[in-house]
């Protein structure tokens, strides 16, 4: 009885793999279940998503020492030994941001879910399968392993959208999965290249590539392999086009996980490889990924305005929003890498709201296109107010989370010694306006949507304001986009001193 | 004495719990919430009162001592920057926070009885006491980046409470076009707030205006630079201050409920620019050129909103040019340094000005009893007239307020204005010249609105004589519930005009048609009372006594608040000992002697342009016979003569220079919102055509490529065959007979 004691307390009771694990397993028990109808179904899954995240609350409360910039809850379990493949796990306060994150939206998305009825069996097991894989990604240790949870989330999407999608479904699930599997096959060879190189035997394991170092050439070659991987993911200008498809198509709840959390595996891959394994190159390359964030901040905010679909604009929004992410990345800087992290879990919390308010919304009114809408606003009030606050949030108003991350992005780029200072002028200048616009798409989106007045004599017309379950998600989503907009130090401290890690080890220092 | 200082940090957040538990509550027990509705007016006004006592208190402290009082918290942890939150006690920030104060207070009474049957009540009050936490905390913070999220915060509150009736598509178009250009606003505010953080380091103001002044000292930096960052940072106050390129917002946001023109787009949330510009003068004050600029912007404003104000037919417009105009004077005043005077004018204007707004709010809320709840008819002057008769109080306090606002010796608006117009002209004679020839135009629009109103018969009995039907009593309600289908046609009544004025209504007639079906405001249930009411008494009647006691009380401020300002006995004036260590500040030498014969010189001529303003408005404008005729001022002229031809053709081009607002907007329109949409469709047609494309391209070919293949591999051995002999003999042909 001690000795079990024991195993829970201390750091050798496998804590990741069994959060890893736990979703996927859990999952297939799904098919096990009695036919019951599919309120089982739901309550099971939603009281499996909850409890992985008190674990991963409980196991990151106890276990986890935020002042420490190593790995923590360390695994390593050889897995094939014949090219030295481990099963390697660990965080660092790098990943436990997105790892809470993923927690978060997933058991949301599971909630948004519950009006789903046509195959709940596949549809939650594949919610969380994805869960699994998106967990399994922020936390591995194992360049391959970091490969085959990447592919491991694809599958489930593809399923997710060709499956429960809209009119469209077939054709963006496609191009969903010949945008991702081609950039998979980029990261496949970066991977293979990096890990074959040099020593006789295969080196996968993170922390020791971390410290190797390559010819300047070779180096370009991998980084730009990781790149195009990691930018059809995030997406960055010009691959970007299969993300409003993907959205416009989605269920919300898919949609809620795409823009939550799926995006950001780009984001994170960027920084966790690009910057840490390469940094050579990346400061080589991080002048044009400014130049290329401040560009997709304009053409985004600008190709939102011309969407007559509500989905395809939040979907541009999100693309926009993720030139801050590169150019935080770009900045390399404490203070524009930090804004970054904090940008990747703002915006996660903001597009999966947005997406779910469009999607109830879509729900009652039928109506795809916003000149179709309008005057909403009488029948619906709280769907009204939540979405009004959530466009604030997203046009990054002060006290709230989007604009701490704006803003402190912008100090990265402003205090960054790497650039002239008309380079830096400039990028601030073409950032801002992107400011400018934003409320532009935002606003004039909830004023098409719910001012002005219109009468519904529509037989089938009965609206219905949200119900406790909406209303529950929405402000759930709403309270930490409050609470890291009064208090940005709730995520930052997780990850400053990582960050500072990260960039002591970067060219420029 | 230390511990009001040390517990000033409360200011902000004394109201914060009324739109939190109002929120909470709309959100989670919404019937619950509705039925206390009347009674969440007690604590918002009773948190206001208590930051106006905090606030008097803290303004009495820094009348005797002038001491200037900061603390700061960190806020966020992070080596290479920190961010400080925290609060800046001066004289600037007691006399605002007594402004924001004392006119919420006001306004926050009023509007009890002005939305009492409103069904967006709970929702007005919870924006209102929010404003309210916005703004205190906007005239407390001690750095700048907080003076930017206030700022922001502020913007929002005016956005929301712009569209409060959300259902008239003018209202949404208005909050937009509000929060979009203070958008553009915010935009250079954060640009210099950066600039000025990447040469000095620091937010801080005092740490900002010392290292600044000694790299200047030492001339260590590029000058242009900072002259641009000024610049950049002075265009956020243009934005909320209204000053000229950017002040189109300003009178669209008359679109909200009129306390909130009252409160927010008159006496304080406007005023945040002057605030602003007034903060940072230190600093300004040591860049070459951005002085000038400030008081160029200052003057242009200055005349553009007069001359704006001549023609407007909505008296809330008119109004909201007239405050652009007054911004405008103490952005000039700014600019040339007369910090006292611009503060002074920023004091008295804003309890005119609220005063005035409030009124107009009563005469709105009484003529809708009679004209229905169109903001195009309740708010028309053209239908208003001889309301001395049935609103005897509003007519009174709102004499007051335009007296005061021309300048007329016993009240505020004088003392102030005097001493701009005296500074101007000291600092150059063609600023001078525009000052004093706009203090006239001041007068003549004031005193047309209020002949317009108050004078000669109430209009809209004549309406019949249009030739058109009647009964323009209908409404669908704001809210939409039990929406009436619309029973008749828009009447005209301006038909009988003559051919030039009617042209320009008939380019109105668009707006006329495209707000028909969305007819306001307020709930049902009025609807039903006043239609009862409208048939017994077809007059106005004066408004209940909550809304009276307001307009009396900012009326005794009007009357004696310019007293602040006035030199007693050869001592300091209280303004002046009030701002004595921001005044120190600046290093400016100060005469504390004035010269009363110089003074009362200046006094009488700018005196007798104001008279000669309302003498040539009440010569146009006065009612003789019909009102009718004298509603458009070209119609003396027309009947004058034909020798008259050039002069009526200035006037009329006056007056569409007037009515359209200075081609400014339609400029705006035109060219910023066209060039928006036209990139937003270049934009998505590129990315629909180009860059979608060639993935569907690629997609097609493979598509193709792949059926060709199955195609060529289908399996036919005689096709195989044919191909191989075809190859075959090619390659023997052109093997052998090298000729060819």
């Amino acid at each position: 009885m001690v000795q079990v004691y024991l195993v829970f307390t201390t750091n050798h009771f496998p804590w990741l793999t069994i959060i890893v694990v736990l979703p996927i397993s859990a999952g297939s028990l799904i098919f096990f279940l009695p036919h019951r109808g599919n309120r089982v179904i739901r309550w099971y899954t939603i009281s499996i998503c909850i409890l992985e995240l008190l674990l991963t609350t409980y196991a990151f409360c106890y276990h986890f020492q935020s002042g420490d910039p190593l790995i923590q809850l360390v695994e390593d379990y050889k897995w094939i030994d014949f090219f030295d493949f481990h099963w390697r796990l660990g965080i660092d306060g790098l990943s436990i941001g997105p790892i809470l994150l993923t927690g978060f939206i997933t058991t949301l998305a599971t909630l948004a879910a519950r009006p789903v009825t046509r195959d709940s069996r596949l549809f939650h097991f594949l919610m969380l399968a994805m869960y699994s894989g998106q967990i399994g990604l922020f936390s591995c240790r194992d360049l391959l392993l970091f490969f085959l949870m990447w592919e491991l989330e694809l599958i489930p999407v593809y399923l997710l959208l060709s499956m429960w999608g809209g009119k469209k479904r077939l054709y963006s699930a496609t191009k969903f999965i010949l945008y991702t599997a081609g950039g998979s096959v980029f990261l496949l060879m970066g991977v293979l290249g990096i890990g074959l190189y040099g020593s006789n035997e295969p080196t996968l394991n993170l922390e020791i590539l971390a410290n190797q170092s390559y010819p300047v050439a070779l180096e370009i070659i991998f980084y730009i392999g990781f790149f195009i991987a990691f930018a059809v993911k995030l997406p960055i200008i010009p691959l970007h086009t299969w993300l409003p498809d993907t959205h416009g198509e989605a269920h919300y709840s898919t949609c809620m996980l795409l823009a939550g959390i799926l995006l950001k595996m780009g984001a994170y891959g960027l920084v966790r490889i690009n910057m840490e394994l390469l940094p050579h190159a990346h400061s080589i390359f991080s002048p044009w990924l400014m130049i290329v964030g401040a560009m997709q901040i304009i053409y985004a905010a600008s190709t939102s305005l011309g969407q007559r679909n509500l989905k395809k604009r939040i979907a541009y929004s999100s693309v926009s929003h993720m030139g801050f992410i590169i150019i935080g990345i770009g900045s390399i800087t404490d203070t524009g890498l930090n804004g970054a992290l904090l940008q990747i879990i703002s915006h996660g919390f903001i597009g999966a709201a947005l997406f779910f308010l469009a999607g109830t919304t879509y729900d009652r009114i039928r109506l795809v296109y916003l000149d179709e809408m309008g005057g909403i606003a009488i029948p619906m009030p709280k769907i009204f107010t939540m979405f009004s606050s959530f466009s604030m949030a997203s046009l990054a108003l002060p006290g709230m989370s989007g604009f701490v991350a704006e803003l402190i992005v912008f100090f990265g780029l402003i205090t960054s010694q790497k650039y002239l200072l008309m380079t830096k002028i400039l990028i601030t200048f073409v950032m801002a306006i992107g400011m400018i616009l934003t409320p532009i798409y935002s606003l004039s989106m909830s004023r098409q949507m719910f001012y002005g007045y219109k009468i519904f004599n529509a037989p089938n017309s009965y609206f219905f304001d949200s119900g406790p379950r909406e209303l529950f998600l929405s402000i759930s989503i709403f309270l930490p986009i409050l609470g890291i907009g009064m208090y940005p130090d709730f995520v930052l401290s997780l990850s400053v001193d990582k960050v500072e890690v990260i960039l002591s080890n970067s060219f420029y220092r | 004495m230390e511990q009001t200082y040390q517990y000033a940090w409360i200011i902000p957040f004394v109201p914060l719990p009324v739109p939190m538990l109002i929120g909470v509550g709309l959100l989670l027990f919404p019937t619950a919430t509705k039925n206390l509705r009347r009674m969440w007016a007690f604590p918002s006004i009773l948190l206001l009162s208590i930051v106006m006592i905090f606030s008097i208190n803290l303004s009495i402290q820094q009348i005797n001592s002038s001491s200037i009082y900061q603390y700061v918290w960190s806020w966020t942890i992070n080596n290479d920057f920190s961010l400080e939150f925290g609060y800046l006690i001066d004289p600037l920030t007691s006399i605002m926070s007594m402004l924001i104060t004392t006119v919420g207070i006001m306004v926050l009474i009023y509007s009890d009885n002005y939305m009492a049957h409103d069904q967006g009540y709970l929702r007005f009050f919870a924006y209102m006491s929010f404003f309210s936490t916005s703004m205190l905390g906007l005239v407390t913070s001690s750095n700048l980046i907080q003076i930017y999220i206030f700022w922001e915060l502020v913007g929002m509150c005016s956005y929301l409470l712009i569209g409060f009736w959300f259902t008239r598509p003018l209202a949404a178009n208005a909050c937009q076009k509000a929060f979009v250009t203070n958008r553009v606003g915010d935009f250079g505010l954060l640009l210099g707030i950066l600039g000025f953080y990447w040469i000095t380091g620091s937010f801080e103001f005092r740490d900002l205006f010392e290292i600044l002044n000694n790299f200047f000292y030492n001339n260590e930096v590029n000058s242009s630079f900072v002259t641009l960052c000024a610049a950049l940072l002075f265009t956020g106050a243009v934005a909320k201050s209204a000053q000229f390129p950017l002040h189109v917002w300003l009178p669209d946001a008359m679109e909200g409920p009129t306390p909130i023109s009252a409160l927010i787009h008159a006496a304080t949330m406007v005023a945040a620019g002057i605030f602003l510009v007034a903060r940072l003068l230190p600093l300004f004050i040591v860049i070459p050129y951005i002085m000038n600029f400030i008081s160029l912007i200052g003057i242009i404003t200055v005349l553009l909103g007069a001359t704006l104000a001549l023609a407007q037919k909505d008296i809330k417009r008119g109004l909201a040019y007239s405050t652009m105009s007054q911004l405008g004077y103490m952005m000039l005043a700014l600019g040339m340094g007369s910090y006292r005077s611009a503060l002074f004018h920023l004091i008295t204007h804003a309890y005119s000005k609220a005063l005035l707004f409030l009124g107009s709010g009563s005469i709105i809320h009484s003529m809708e009893t009679i004209v229905g709840y169109s903001p195009d008819k309740s708010q028309n002057m053209v239908l208003m007239g001889g309301l001395t008769k049935h609103v005897p109080i509003t007519q009174i306090s709102f004499l007051l307020g335009t007296l005061s606002l021309c300048g007329i010796p016993p009240l505020a608006c004088f003392w102030s204005k005097d001493e701009i117009l005296n500074d101007s002209w000291l600092y150059s004679t063609i600023f001078g010249i525009i000052a004093w020839t706009t203090a006239g135009l001041t007068a003549f629009y004031m005193f047309r609105i209020y002949l317009l109103t108050f004078e000669g018969h109430l209009n809209v009995h004549f309406q019949n004589y249009s030739g058109k039907q009647n009964t323009p009593f209908y409404s669908i309600s704001l809210w939409g519930k039990g929406g009436s289908k619309r029973i008749n046609k828009n009447f005209r009544l301006l038909r009988m005009n003559n051919s030039k004025s009617s042209s320009f209504f008939s380019k109105k007639k668009k707006t006329y048609q495209s707000n028909e079906n969305v007819r306001k405001r307020v709930g049902p249930f009025i609807n039903i009372v006043h239609f009862e009411n409208k048939k017994s008494y077809s007059y106005p009647y004066e408004s209940d006594n909550t809304m009276l006691f307001p307009l009396f009380v900012l009326g005794i401020f009007t009357l004696f608040v310019g007293s602040l300002g006035i030199p007693f006995n050869q001592e300091l004036d209280i303004l002046s000992k009030w701002l004595t260590p921001s005044i120190n500040l600046l290093h400016q030498k100060w005469n504390d002697s004035i010269d009363w014969y110089e003074f009362l010189k200046d006094a009488i001529f700018s005196v007798s342009i104001s008279y000669f303003g309302i003498f040539i408005a009440s010569f146009l404008y006065k009612p003789i016979y019909s009102p009718f005729k004298n509603f458009d001022l070209i119609n003396l002229f027309v009947k004058t003569g034909p020798k008259r031809s050039l002069w009526d053709k200035i006037i009329n081009s006056l007056y569409n220079w007037s009515y359209n607002r200075a081609y400014i907007d339609a400029f705006y329109t035109t060219s910023l919102t066209g060039a928006v949409r036209g990139l937003a469709q270049l934009t998505n047609f590129f990315d629909r055509r180009v860059i979608d494309g060639i993935t569907n391209g690629v997609g097609v070919m493979s598509f193709f490529v792949g059926e060709g293949i199955k195609y060529v591999g289908g399996g036919r051995i005689s096709s195989y065959l044919f191909f191989y002999l075809s190859c075959v003999s090619i390659f023997l042909l052109v093997f052998y007979f090298p000729v060819f």
